[in-house]
C-alpha cells in the first residue's frame, strides 16, 4: 500500500518508555522511601540547593529520572550534592530529601 | 593443706578461661593501637595522670559516683554489687592471711575458705571477720535484690525502660543473680554443721541446724557448694563475651582516657576499650527523644554499642540518631557515644571518590573586605531575617566584614561528616580553609552552630578566632561597641544541641538576651536541653516524626509564658517556627531589634 502524504509527519517518540527500563532499583528506592511518591515536582529542592547554585546539578531532575529508571549518570550527578539539607527544609511535602540523596547513591553506587 | 575439692573445678576452669580471654583481648587491642596513641601512653604513663586515674578507678569502678548523681537507687545497686563484691574478696584475702600467714594459698582456697576451714584456729579475730563477711554479703544480696526489681519493674528504680539483652548477657546475668544467694545457702549449711558465721549465715545456720538432722545437712553441703562453684564458673566464662566485660574494661579505659586517648572520625583500636566498657546499664535510653517521643526503642546508644560490638550493626541503626548528645551527658562510663557513632557511619558509608567536587576549584563567591569574616552557613540563607539582623549588627558595631558565602558558598562539611562521608567532607574543609586564609581574616563569625562545631574541631584555623554569632554579639555588647535598649519583653531560650552540648556555649546567648529583655528558662535547659528533632544527623525519621519531637519541645518552651522563643541556630529556628504558637526569633534578630542607633 502506498503511503499517503499528509504534508506533515509524526516525530519519533521522545517519551521515556517505562516498559523498556529496568525499574528494579527504582522500585527498591520507592519501597525504602515511599514518601517520594508524594513529590509534586515543584523544584523547591533544586531552587534552594547549595550545590545547584554552584553547578548545573539539579536534584529534582535526578530523582525524577531515577524514579523512571533512567539511572545513567545519576550517581555521578548525586555526588555533587553536599548533603547540607536545605532541600529537606523547603520541601512542601516533607520528603526526607537528605535521606533520599544518600539512598540514591547507595542504590546506584554500582551503576 | 591442698585446698582442693572436686566441686571447685567449675570455678577454677571458669576463672582460667576468663583470665585467658581478658589477657588476649587487652593485648590485641593494645598492639593494634595507632602509633600516635602508643606515643601518648608512653609520654603520660609515668606522670600524675596515672595517679589521677587510680583515684578515678576507685570512684567510678567501685563507688560509681557518676551513677549516684544520675539516679541514687541505681547508684546504690551498682556500688553495692561492685564495692560489696570487691570487699568480700579483699576481706576474704585478709582473713586467709590472718589465719594462714603469708604462705601461698591457691585461688580456690581464698574463695571457698569457709568450706576448707569452717572453724578457724584464731578465736579472737573470728567474730570480727565473720561479721565483716556477713555484712558485705548482705550488702551484695541487697544489690542483687534491686537488680531483680529493676529487671521486673524498672520504674521502681527510676528508669522508664531498662535494656533488652542478648543471649550471652542473659546467661551471665542469670549466673550472677545466683552466685550470691547460692553462696549464702552454702555458707549457711556449713555453719549449721560446724558452727560459726555471724548475723546472716550464722543465724540461718542455727535455724537449719534446729530443723534438719546432721545426715541431711551433710548430704546438702556438697551440692550447695557445687552449685555455687558452677554459678561462678558459668559467670566467669560468659563474662568476657557479655556486658560484664565492662567490670574490668572500665579500668584500662580510665587510664587511657587520662593519657588523652580519644576516638576520632575513623575507627581505631582504642574504640574497643570504649565499646566494651559499656555496661549496658540503659541510662542512655530514657534521655533519648526518639524513645520518649516516637517510641523507637532499638537504636539508642546502648543498642548501637551492643550491635557494633557483636558485628551486627546495621546502617539503619547507626543512622537513626539525632546525635543531640543528651545520652552522652548522662553516660556513667563517659563513653564518647557521638564520635563512636560517627566513625561507625564512616566505616559503613565512606566512599573515597577523588573525582568528587572538582567544581570547587577556583570558586570564590565571597564579597566585601575586612578582618572579620562572616560565614552565614547554608541554613542561615534560609532564614534571611537572621542575615539581615547580622548585617545590622555588623554595621552598628562598625565592623568591616568579609562575607564568605553571601552569594551561595560551599557547605562547611559537617553534614557530610555526620553522614559518614568523611573523605568528601575533607574536600569542603580544605576548600573553605583555603578561602579563609586567602582573604586574610583574623576572626570568623558564623550563625550556624553546625558549621561552628566543624570549624572548631576539624578545621586547622590557627590564627583565626572562630566565634558563633552569639559570642560575637555578646562581646560587642559587653565591650560597649554595640548599644542596645533593654525592654521588659519576656523571652525564652532554646539551647541548640550543636551549640550547647556540641561547643559548650550556654552563657553568651543568655547574656545577650538579658541585655535586651528578660529570660525565662524552660524545664530542660543547658546540658539537658531537648533537641528540635530536625537534626541533620538523623536521615531515617520522617517529617511527621520530626514534627512530633519539635512539638513536645516547643510546648515546653511555650509553657514558660514567654512571648518569643529565641534560639541561635537556623535549623532549630525553622524547626520550632513551624510548630510553635508564639513567635520564633534568632538571637541576632532579637538584638538587632533593640539596637540603639543614635548612641553610636
Amino acid at each position: 500500500m502506498r503511503s499517503i502524504r499528509f504534508g506533515y509527519g509524526i516525530s519519533k517518540p521522545r517519551a521515556i518508555d517505562i516498559d523498556s527500563n529496568d525499574l528494579r532499583k527504582s522500585n527498591e528506592i520507592l519501597r525504602e522511601m515511599p514518601e517520594l511518591q508524594t513529590c509534586i515536582g515543584c523544584g523547591s529542592c533544586t531552587a534552594s540547593c547549595t550545590a545547584g547554585n554552584l553547578t548545573q546539578f539539579n536534584f529534582r531532575r535526578v530523582h525524577t529520572l531515577v524514579r523512571r529508571g533512567e539511572y545513567m549518570g545519576a550517581y555521578e550527578e548525586m555526588n555533587k550534592c553536599m548533603l547540607c539539607g536545605k532541600c529537606r527544609l523547603v520541601c512542601p511535602r516533607g520528603i526526607n530529601t537528605r535521606g533520599l540523596a544518600m539512598l540514591i547513591k547507595r542504590k546506584l553506587g554500582d551503576f | 593443706m591442698t585446698f582442693f575439692a572436686p566441686f571447685t573445678l567449675p570455678f577454677i576452669i571458669g576463672a582460667a578461661v576468663m583470665a585467658a580471654v581478658l589477657v588476649a583481648k587487652y593485648t590485641l587491642w593494645t598492639i593494634h593501637l595507632p602509633a600516635e596513641d602508643k606515643r601518648l601512653i608512653r609520654r603520660n604513663m609515668f606522670s600524675a595522670k596515672s595517679l589521677a586515674a587510680v583515684w578515678e578507678v576507685v570512684r567510678e569502678s567501685l563507688l560509681h559516683v557518676r551513677i549516684w548523681r544520675v539516679n541514687p537507687m541505681l547508684g546504690y545497686m551498682h556500688s553495692s554489687l561492685a564495692l560489696g563484691w570487691f570487699l568480700l574478696i579483699a576481706i576474704g584475702w585478709i582473713e586467709t592471711v590472718a589465719y594462714l600467714g603469708w604462705g601461698w594459698v591457691p585461688l580456690q582456697g581464698h574463695v571457698f575458705f569457709k568450706y576448707f576451714m569452717p572453724v578457724n584456729g584464731i578465736a579472737e579475730h573470728k567474730a570480727g571477720f565473720e561479721f565483716a563477711m556477713d555484712l558485705m554479703l548482705t550488702v551484695v544480696l541487697s544489690g542483687v535484690a534491686l537488680a531483680w526489681i529493676k529487671r521486673m519493674r524498672s520504674r521502681l528504680m527510676g528508669m522508664r525502660r531498662t535494656t533488652r539483652h542478648v543471649a550471652f548477657d542473659r546467661i551471665a546475668l542469670s549466673a550472677l543473680w545466683f552466685v550470691f544467694p547460692l553462696r549464702y545457702v552454702a555458707e549457711s549449711i556449713t555453719c549449721a554443721i560446724y558452727g560459726g558465721g555471724s548475723f546472716l549465715t550464722g543465724t540461718t545456720g542455727k535455724l537449719l541446724g534446729e530443723h534438719l538432722d546432721s545426715a541431711t545437712l551433710d548430704a546438702l553441703s556438697e551440692p550447695a557448694w557445687w552449685l555455687y562453684s558452677i554459678a561462678l564458673g558459668v559467670f566467669f566464662v560468659a563474662m568476657p563475651f557479655s556486658r560484664y566485660m565492662h567490670i574490668f574494661t572500665e579500668i584500662p579505659l580510665i587510664f587511657l582516657r587520662r593519657y588523652k586517648l580519644a576516638p576520632s572520625v575513623e575507627e581505631k583500636s582504642y574504640d574497643n576499650f570504649e565499646v566494651e566498657a559499656c555496661s549496658r546499664c540503659g541510662i542512655c535510653i530514657d534521655p533519648c527523644q526518639l524513645q520518649a517521643d516516637l517510641g523507637i526503642d532499638d537504636v539508642q546508644s546502648v543498642y548501637f554499642l551492643r550491635d557494633r560490638r557483636y558485628n551486627m550493626l546495621k546502617l539503619a541503626t547507626a543512622n537513626n540518631c539525632l546525635m543531640c548528645g543528651r545520652c552522652q551527658t548522662q553516660c556513667p562510663v563517659g563513653i564518647n557515644l557521638n564520635t563512636l557513632r560517627l566513625n561507625s557511619r564512616a566505616k559503613l558509608r565512606n566512599i573515597p571518590n577523588e573525582g568528587r567536587y572538582g567544581y570547587l576549584a577556583g570558586l570564590d563567591r565571597s564579597t566585601g573586605e575586612g578582618r572579620t569574616g562572616y560565614f552565614a552557613g547554608c541554613m542561615t540563607t534560609l532564614t534571611p531575617r537572621t542575615l539581615a539582623a547580622m548585617n545590622a549588627i555588623f554595621e552598628a558595631a562598625g565592623d568591616d566584614v568579609w562575607r564568605a558565602d553571601s552569594d551561595g558558598g560551599v557547605c562547611c562539611g559537617r553534614p557530610l561528616m555526620l553522614s559518614g562521608e568523611t573523605a568528601a567532607a575533607r574536600k569542603m574543609i580544605d576548600y573553605n580553609t583555603g578561602l579563609f586564609r586567602r582573604h586574610g581574616i583574623t576572626r570568623l563569625v558564623t550563625s550556624c552552630p553546625i558549621c561552628l562545631k566543624v570549624f572548631r574541631e576539624q578545621y586547622d584555623l590557627d590564627g583565626i578566632e572562630v566565634l558563633h554569632h552569639s559570642e560575637y554579639i555578646c562581646r560587642m555588647i559587653e565591650s560597649g561597641r554595640l548599644h542596645v535598649d533593654r525592654s521588659d519583653e519576656l523571652y525564652t531560650y532554646h539551647d541548640p544541641c550543636e551549640l550547647g552540648r556540641g561547643c559548650d556555649i550556654y552563657d553568651e546567648p543568655r547574656r545577650a538576651i538579658e541585655a535586651v529583655g528578660r529570660l525565662a528558662e524552660p524545664e530542660h535547659n543547658r546540658r539537658n536541653s531537648l533537641c528540635c528533632g530536625a537534626s541533620l544527623a538523623n536521615t531515617v525519621i520522617d517529617d511527621k516524626q520530626q514534627r512530633r519531637i519539635a512539638q513536645r519541645m516547643a510546648a515546653e518552651l511555650e509553657a514558660t509564658g514567654a512571648g518569643t522563643i529565641v534560639t541561635a541556630c537556623p535549623l532549630c529556628h525553622k524547626s520550632i517556627e513551624r510548630v510553635a504558637d508564639c513567635g520564633t526569633m534568632d538571637l541576632a534578630e532579637v538584638v538587632a531589634k533593640n539596637i540603639l542607633r543614635d548612641k553610636r
